[in-house]
């Protein structure tokens, strides 16, 4: 061989060994030193006893990764606003130190789950996973009843693990608590102040359908457009209430409380506008945050014309005070003296109790309501405790408590 | 096979309840299918049979055994493809991208390729690498690095926790494109352009410095699959620069590739240069808009989105495939018993070149609007109402393509045996050796 080949054989030798030394840079410099780092900075922000994941949620896992729900749905927030802004803090690395294989996922169709745990009840989950579009109607999830019994509200293990799963992400670093997260930024050693501040000072959760408990109250709505509200109440209330605001629609059979019957009340429009940016907490009622005012007053006025003005009827004397004294013995605990359902153990209960000023009942439905109770709700039925009369009389009593509004008597 | 998981999977996003009671028809089993497919199933098996095409010229001596291929074809398509497609659509599975397939298939896998690396690689190192044509050089470098980068990519995540395991994960979507897909895919171009035209590569030169701009690079890319993520910065913007850089390097190359191209005019009449001319663009197009893509700037808005689909079918169709049918024409050609149909490989190329474009464009304005919905803060489900218009074009595409590679199927199993040998472009005695003597490099006469 020729001096000049000889040459080359071993320029391309050390070209190979180059290669090949760059391909082992790429895994240390890519892969394990970022991972020793990530190890390093779990073990210095994870709380000191992290929850762990119980066997169901860890069999729901397994699911979740062999119908490649990574695919559609990713879990992980990025530093960027428009993520935090949508779905909460960016995902710290002690929060997937159970992660295993990851399930980060590169594409979002639907959004992200890094926090939807304690986010959509569990029984929003079962019918949305049994049928998505009988809850979400342009929704292209496809639906999963092979984990079910034939029935949305029959799920089988593998659902209640899948579900058991969904509920559990976000909820380690929710459940650390403000000890939690001042021993993690204590342990960050952030690179720069922006990412601390992104990594810690936003809201944990900012998933705009998140029902939040608060007697804060909602912006204000007014002048909502009927048409408008009403295309929009087909394509997103329908579903669970009804077209014509029964409660019957396709997503009610199987979610507990049912969805309110929205044709047998009358609401102010301040209730309607504290029930679309809180979401009723406690039921499968979502908050509507990342809807425009525009449209969540459109909605108002929409779900107001759902139940068509009936005359009122007279009340019996008799039922006034008898209705006044079944009341003050049997409803204020929960629903308050003025009926605004700030009664003294109204904090104690999973749910709300209904604030009769802001919503009056149609008769038939509160006369229903006292005889059935809200199943699913604090509310118990009434039979056993109260006769035939007694409950008429409490319906006609929580029905004068409204207070009419002018926002109300406008929209009428 | 793995067209028709694709369009199933692409139907079901327009008519979600396609296939609701079938449990192995389920959206994300189909999408698992469809990519360990196209990855593993075509290209894989077309490269490996344009190796045995390849081989035998660029290295002077025929393949190591005729039994071993039987082996290397039996356990890659009957231990690897086939059990690999039944456990995922089962239910048994990696939820890691583009290395779907379980353990037990991985481990079939690293030794089908390792037996692949028996089978062709030998004849480079007897013939001496001082004499190795560039194409060589890819086959080398494809085969070795592939053994090297599948276990990483395809085991070492489905033991690392969250962000380290996604960190390995992201280094193996580059890696499998990067070190299996493009090297082989690059060897395919540089030798059917020179073996086409009738003249050798422009510069043998810039052909080696590309190679190895190439193995450098392309390793150091994959973090940038998670641009703002927890993975540390340092990590991220390494992928990124490597990202640009990667860039000019296949401008490098491919500017190689065009001149060598001189003179065959935009539409060559050879399908087989035709294919490869269209897959050298493809590539130049893909290789700018994923160095653009990884750019922090671009990447916030982009990234999640069908933009990143497009991207990838840009690179495993527009580039990869175009190449790997390049390739399989061009050997077709050379083969006096292969049925070979003009008509239909003219068919095949139109469609595939009509329907790989409506599919870029197409998901690529979805990805940008779905990009700007997100940002904007509407409610989420807009961005799906959104899409739709622009993924029930994807279906419909998506049947063009699929038509298109029956068609090629239908060019490469049908017609007269031994048609292609009319097809071929410059005709000469002993085709073997003259094309052997196009690919030598420069340095030959050393």
């Amino acid at each position: 061989m020729s001096r000049a080949g000889q040459a080359l054989r071993t320029s391309y030798l050390v070209a190979s060994v180059a290669g090949v030394l760059f391909f082992v840079l790429s895994v240390a410099l890519l892969g394990v030193w970022p991972a020793r780092l990530l190890e390093e900075q779990t073990a210095a922000m994870a709380p000191e006893k992290p929850l762990e994941p119980t066997t169901s949620e860890k069999r729901g896992r397994a699911i979740y990764a062999r119908e490649g729900c990574a695919y559609c749905h990713t879990q992980q927030i990025r530093y960027l606003h428009a993520d935090m802004a949508r779905f909460g803090a960016p995902t710290l690395a002690w929060e997937t130190r159970r992660d295993t294989p990851h399930l980060w996922g590169t594409r979002r169709i639907g959004p992200d789950l890094s926090r939807v745990g304690g986010t959509r009840s569990l029984d929003w989950q079962y019918a949305h996973l049994y049928a998505p579009r009988a809850i979400v109607a342009s929704s292209v999830m496809p639906g999963y009843p092979a984990l079910f019994d034939g029935a949305a509200d029959r799920p089988r293990q593998d659902a209640r693990d899948l579900v058991a799963y969904l509920d559990s992400l976000g909820r380690a670093r929710e459940l650390a608590g403000p000890e939690g997260e001042a021993r993690a930024r204590e342990g960050c050693n952030c690179p720069d102040d922006e990412m601390q501040r992104m990594a810690f000072e936003g809201p944990l959760n900012t998933h705009p359908a998140r029902a939040i408990r608060t007697r804060e109250a909602a912006p204000a709505l007014a002048g909502g457009d009927l048409e408008r509200g009403q295309a929009l109440y087909g394509r997103h209330c329908a579903t669970c209430h009804g077209a014509t605001g029964a409660g019957d629609g396709p997503g009610a059979r199987s979610l507990v409380p049912a969805p309110a019957k929205l044709a047998e009340h009358v609401y102010t429009t301040e209730r309607l506008a504290d029930v679309m940016w809180h979401g009723v907490a406690g039921s499968a009622m979502p908050a509507w945050r990342d809807y425009s005012t525009e449209d969540r007053a459109a909605l108002a006025v929409a779900v107001q014309t759902l139940s068509a003005p009936r005359p009122e009827p007279e009340v019996p004397a008799h039922l006034v005070a008898l209705g006044r004294e079944v009341y003050a013995a049997n409803c204020v605990q929960c629903h308050g003296a003025n009926g605004d359902g700030r009664g003294s153990a109204a904090d104690k209960l999973t749910m709300a109790p209904a604030n009769f000023t802001v919503q009056r009942l149609s008769l038939t439905e509160a006369v229903r309501v006292l005889r059935e109770g809200i199943h699913g709700s604090p509310m118990a039925p009434w039979t056993t405790r109260l006769t035939d009369a007694e409950r008429l009389a409490a319906a006609h009593y929580v029905r004068s408590l409204f207070r009419t509004t002018a926002s109300t008597a406008e929209a009428r | 096979m793995s067209v028709a998981f694709g369009l199933v999977a692409a139907w079901q996003l327009i008519a979600p309840d396609l296939g609701r009671d079938v449990a192995w028809l389920g959206w994300g089993r189909v999408r698992y299918a469809h990519t360990q497919g196209i990855m593993l199933g075509w290209l894989a098996n077309a490269f490996f049979a344009f190796l045995y095409h390849a081989v035998p010229i660029l290295t002077g001596r025929p393949v190591t055994s005729a039994r071993l291929g039987v082996w290397v074809f039996a356990l890659w398509n009957f231990a690897v493809m086939a059990p690999g497609w039944v456990l995922v659509l089962a239910g048994v599975s990696q939820p890691l991208e583009w290395a779907e397939f379980p353990l037990v298939v991985d481990v079939v896998a690293i030794l089908a390729l390792a037996l692949a690396g028996v089978q062709f690689l030998p004849g480079f190192f007897r013939r001496g690498v001082e004499s190795l044509y560039v194409s060589s050089w890819y086959i080398i470098g494809g085969l070795v690095f592939t053994l090297l980068s599948y276990p990483m990519g395809n085991v070492v995540p489905e033991f690392l926790p969250g962000a380290a395991g996604a960190a390995i994960s992201g280094l193996w979507i580059h890696d499998a494109v990067g070190l299996f897909v493009t090297p082989m895919a690059l060897a395919i171009l540089y030798f059917v352009i020179p073996a086409s035209t009738g003249r050798p590569v422009f510069s043998h030169f810039l052909s080696m410095l590309g190679f190895w701009l190439l193995f450098f690079l392309y390793p150091l890319n994959g973090t940038h699959h998670y641009v703002y993520s927890v993975i540390p910065m340092a990590a991220q913007l390494t992928a990124i620069v490597a990202s640009a850089l990667l860039g000019v390097t296949v401008v490098i190359v491919v500017t190689n590739l065009f001149l060598s191209m001189r003179g065959a005019g935009l539409l060559p009449r050879d399908p087989a240069l035709r294919f490869v001319g269209t897959g050298t663009f493809f590539y130049v197009i893909v290789s700018l808009q994923g160095s653009a893509q990884a750019q922090m700037a671009v990447n916030q808005t982009v990234h999640f989105t069908d933009w990143v689909v497009a991207h990838s079918h840009m690179a495993m169709l527009g580039f990869a495939s175009f190449a790997a049918a390049g390739g399989l024409v061009h050997a077709w050609q050379r083969m006096p018993e292969a049925r070979y149909n003009a008509a239909a490989i003219t068919w095949a190329y139109w469609m595939l070149v009509i329907g790989l474009v409506g599919m870029v464009v197409d998901l690529t304005i979805g990805g940008l609007v779905q990009g700007e919905l997100w940002k904007s803060g509407a409610p989420w489900i807009d961005s799906v109402t959104a899409s739709r218009v622009y993924w029930v074009a994807r279906a419909h595409i998506g049947s063009i393509l699929a038509a298109g590679f029956i068609a090629l199927l239908v060019g490469l199993t049908t017609g007269p045996r031994g048609a292609g040998m009319s097809v071929r472009p410059a005709p000469t005695a002993d085709g073997h050796d003259e094309v052997a003597a196009r690919l030598a490099p420069a340095t030959e006469a050393l």
